[in-house]
C-alpha cells in the first residue's frame, strides 16, 4: 500500500532553509567584497562581486524548484500563499546583495575619503547582519512547527524578528550621516564619486529592508 | 481430502497473502516513516507478530460469514456455500491486489464483506443481506475516519500543550512523556485483552489488563528518563523517547491486526471445511489449528514478499513524520479501534489511521499532506464493497454454471 508514501508530501521548510543558506552565502560574499573595497583591493573585490552574482543565480534556481513543488494540493501547517510570498521576499534579499555588487563593479573608484568608506562599511555590516538573522528566523520557524506552535517557540521567533527590525533604525542613522558627510566634503569628490557612493549605500540598506519584509511574512505565518 | 477444500485452502492462502501485502504498511508505516525502525526490521517484526497474532490469538471458533453480513440459514445447498466462499475469497483477493497496485488503502474486512454480499445477492436476492449490519458498515466508513481525526487532533493538541508549551520543556517532558506512553499502554493492554484474547468485558479489560500494564510501563519509563534524559534539547530528547515507544506501539498494532484480520481469510475456508467434514454448517464453526497456521503463514509471507517493497518506499519517502507525530497517530488510532470493538462496530484500522493522520494535519502538526491522495483514499473506501461484490457475483455465477 504505497498510500503512505504518497500521503505525506515533502514539506517546503527544508528547501526553504536550503534557499536561506544560499542567500546567506550571497550576502557573506558581498560582505567580503565590501571589505576588499574598503581596503582598496579592487581585483579581489571584482572576483568576489562576480561570485555574488553567481550565488544569486543559484538562489533563483532553488526558488524555482520550491515553487514548482508547492502545488495547491497540499495541506500544510502554514498557508501555501504565505510560504510562496515569504520565499519571494527571501529571494529579494539575495537580489539586493547582487544590486550592491553591480554598483561596486560599475567603476574603479578614485580615492574616497576614509571617513566615508568607514560609514559605508558599517552600513554594509549592519545590513548584512539583518540578512543573516533571516536565516535564523526560518530555522526557528521550522522549530515552531515542530513544537506544534508552542508559545515559547513563537516567543523566540518574535525576538529574532524584533532584532531584524532593530537593524532598520541603526541603518537609518548611518544613512543620514553618510549623506551629510558626502555633501560636506563634496569639494573632494566628483559628481560621479558622489553618485557611486550614495548608490552603494542605498543598495546596502536595501538588503536590510528586504530582510525586514521577509521577517514580516514569518510573523504572518505564525498568526493563523 | 475434498478437492473443493483444497481449492478453498489455496484461495484462502492467497487472500491471507494479500492481507499481509496490503496491510503490512499500516501497522509499521508510522514507525518506519519516523525512522524508529528500518524497513528490514519492520518486515521481521510485522511478519513474526502477525503470525503470532493469527496463530495464537486468532479465534478458534470463527464466523463462517464475516460479521453476519448475510444469513447463512437461507443457504440450503452446501455447494452454494462452497462456491460462494471461493468466489468471495477470490474477489476480495483480486480487489486487494488491484488496490495495492494503485496504492489505495482499502480495507481487507470490507473486501471480504463485499465478496460475501455479492454471492449472497446473486443466490437469494437482496433479502439475504442483513441490512442493519450493512448500514453499520457503511456508517463506519464515514464515522471511523472522522472520529480518528477528532481524537488525533485533540491528542496532538493536549500532547504539545503538556510538553512543549511549558516554561521548562525538559522538565515537563520528564513527567509527561512517561504519562503519555503509560496511557498508550493502558489502551494497548485493554486492546490485548479484547482483540487478542477476545475478551468481552471492557471493564475487566481496563482494570485487569490496561491499568496495571500502564502503571508498570509508566514507572519504568519514568525511571529511565530520570536516569538519563537523552538530550539537553527538549525536542531531540522527546523525539528520542518516543522513538523507542513507537517500536512497541507499532508491534502491537501488527499483533492485533493478525489476531483480528486472519478471520477474513480463514472464515470462508472454515465454512468449506465444515461442509467437507460435517456436511453442513451454521453461523459459527470450530477451526482446526492448522488452518489458523495457514492463515498466519499467508499473512507473514505477504508481509515478507510484497510488504518489504512497500516498507522500503515508506522509509525513503516519509521523512517528514517525527516520532511524536507517529506516536500520536498510532495512539489515537488504537484508542478509536478499542472503543469501536467495544461497541461492536465493524471498524477498519486502515480508515482510522488515515483519519488520524488528517487530524494531526488539521492541528498544524504535519508539515504537508497530499490532498489528492486523501481524495483517492475516500473514493476507494466507497467502491470497495460494491466492486468486490460484483467480482464475487460473476465468479459465483461461473462456478455455479460449471459446477
Amino acid at each position: 500500500m504505497q498510500v503512505w508514501t504518497k500521503l505525506f508530501a515533502k514539506s517546503p521548510f527544508k528547501p526553504l532553509i536550503k534557499h536561506a543558506e544560499v542567500v546567506i552565502q550571497t550576502v557573506e560574499t558581498l560582505e567580503r567584497a565590501l571589505r576588499a573595497w574598503y581596503e582598496g583591493d579592487y581585483e579581489k573585490m571584482k572576483k568576489l562581486a562576480v561570485e555574488v552574482d553567481r550565488l544569486e543565480d543559484v538562489a533563483d534556481r532553488i526558488k524555482e524548484e520550491i515553487r514548482d513543488s508547492l502545488s495547491s494540493r497540499l495541506m500544510m501547517a502554514v498557508a501555501r500563499e504565505d510560504v510562496l510570498i515569504y520565499l519571494h521576499m527571501q529571494d529579494k534579499v539575495a537580489d539586493a546583495a547582487e544590486d550592491t555588487a553591480k554598483w561596486l563593479l560599475i567603476k574603479r573608484p578614485r580615492a574616497i575619503p576614509l571617513e566615508i568608506k568607514e560609514i559605508v562599511l558599517n552600513m554594509g555590516t549592519e545590513s548584512i547582519k539583518a540578512a543573516k538573522l533571516v536565516y535564523e528566523a526560518i530555522v526557528q520557524m521550522d522549530r515552531v512547527i515542530e513544537s506544534g506552535f508552542s508559545e515559547s517557540e513563537i516567543e523566540k521567533e518574535y525576538k529574532i524578528i524584533h532584532e531584524i527590525e532593530g537593524v532598520e533604525s541603526r541603518i537609518d542613522g548611518l544613512d543620514t550621516e553618510l549623506m551629510r558627510t558626502v555633501f560636506e566634503r563634496e569639494d573632494e569628490l566628483t559628481w560621479g564619486d558622489g553618485t557611486y557612493i550614495l548608490n552603494v549605500a542605498r543598495t546596502l540598506s536595501n538588503i536590510s529592508d528586504k530582510a525586514k519584509d521577509a521577517a514580516e511574512r514569518i510573523r504572518l505565518m505564525m498568526n493563523k | 481430502m475434498d478437492p473443493w477444500l483444497l481449492v478453498t485452502i489455496a484461495v484462502g492462502f492467497s487472500m491471507a497473502w494479500a492481507i499481509g501485502a496490503n496491510d503490512a504498511a499500516n501497522s509499521m508505516s508510522t514507525a518506519v516513516g519516523a525512522k524508529a525502525i528500518t524497513p528490514k526490521q519492520a518486515v521481521v517484526i510485522a511478519g513474526v507478530l502477525e503470525f503470532t497474532g493469527a496463530y495464537f490469538f486468532g479465534k478458534s471458533v470463527t464466523e463462517t460469514i464475516r460479521k453476519g453480513i448475510i444469513d447463512p440459514a437461507k443457504i440450503a445447498d452446501p455447494n452454494v456455500l462452497i462456491y460462494g466462499s471461493v468466489a468471495a475469497l477470490l474477489a476480495a483477493t483480486l480487489w486487494l491486489v488491484i488496490a495495492t497496485k494503485f496504492g489505495l488503502p482499502v480495507s481487507t474486512t470490507h473486501s471480504i464483506i463485499g465478496g460475501i454480499v455479492g454471492y449472497g445477492i446473486v443466490y437469494a436476492g437482496a433479502s439475504i443481506v442483513n441490512w442493519t449490519r450493512m448500514t453499520q458498515v457503511v456508517l463506519s466508513w464515514i464515522l471511523s475516519p472522522i472520529i480518528g481525526a477528532i481524537i488525533a487532533y485533540l491528542v496532538f493538541k493536549t500532547f504539545t500543550k503538556s510538553i512543549f508549551e511549558r516554561r521548562d520543556p525538559v522538565r515537563s517532558a520528564r513527567i509527561w512523556s512517561p504519562f503519555w506512553i503509560g496511557l498508550a499502554f493502558v489502551v494497548i493492554g485493554t486492546m490485548f485483552y479484547m482483540k487478542v484474547l477476545h475478551g468481552k468485558d471492557l471493564r475487566v479489560g481496563i482494570v485487569h489488563y490496561g491499568i496495571p500494564v500502564g502503571i508498570v510501563i509508566f514507572a519504568i519509563t519514568y525511571f529511565l528518563v530520570r536516569l538519563r534524559f537523552p538530550s539537553s534539547d527538549p525536542f531531540i530528547g522527546v523525539e528520542a523517547i518516543f522513538k523507542k515507544a513507537q517500536v512497541i506501539t507499532s508491534g502491537y498494532v501488527a499483533l492485533a491486526h493478525g489476531a483480528n484480520d486472519v478471520a477474513n481469510a480463514i472464515g470462508p475456508v472454515a465454512a468449506v471445511y465444515a461442509v467437507a467434514t460435517m456436511g453442513m454448517t451454521g453461523m459459527k464453526v470450530p477451526v482446526p489449528r492448522w488452518i489458523l497456521a495457514m492463515g498466519g503463514l499467508g499473512i507473514a509471507v505477504g508481509v515478507a514478499t510484497y510488504g518489504y517493497r512497500v516498507m522500503e518506499t515508506v522509509g525513503k519517502k516519509i521523512t517528514e513524520l517525527t516520532n511524536t507525530r507517529g506516536f500520536t497517530i498510532d495512539f489515537s488510532a488504537a484508542t478509536v479501534v478499542l472503543v469501536a470493538s467495544w461497541l461492536g462496530l465493524p471498524i477498519s484500522t486502515t480508515h482510522v489511521v488515515v483519519g488520524a493522520v488528517i487530524g494531526v494535519g488539521l492541528a498544524r502538526g504535519v508539515k504537508a499532506i497530499n490532498k489528492d491522495i486523501v481524495r483517492d483514499i475516500i473514493i476507494s473506501w466507497f467502491v470497495t464493497v460494491p466492486v468486490a461484490a460484483v467480482i464475487s457475483a460473476i465468479i459465483f455465477e461461473v462456478l455455479m454454471f460449471v459446477g
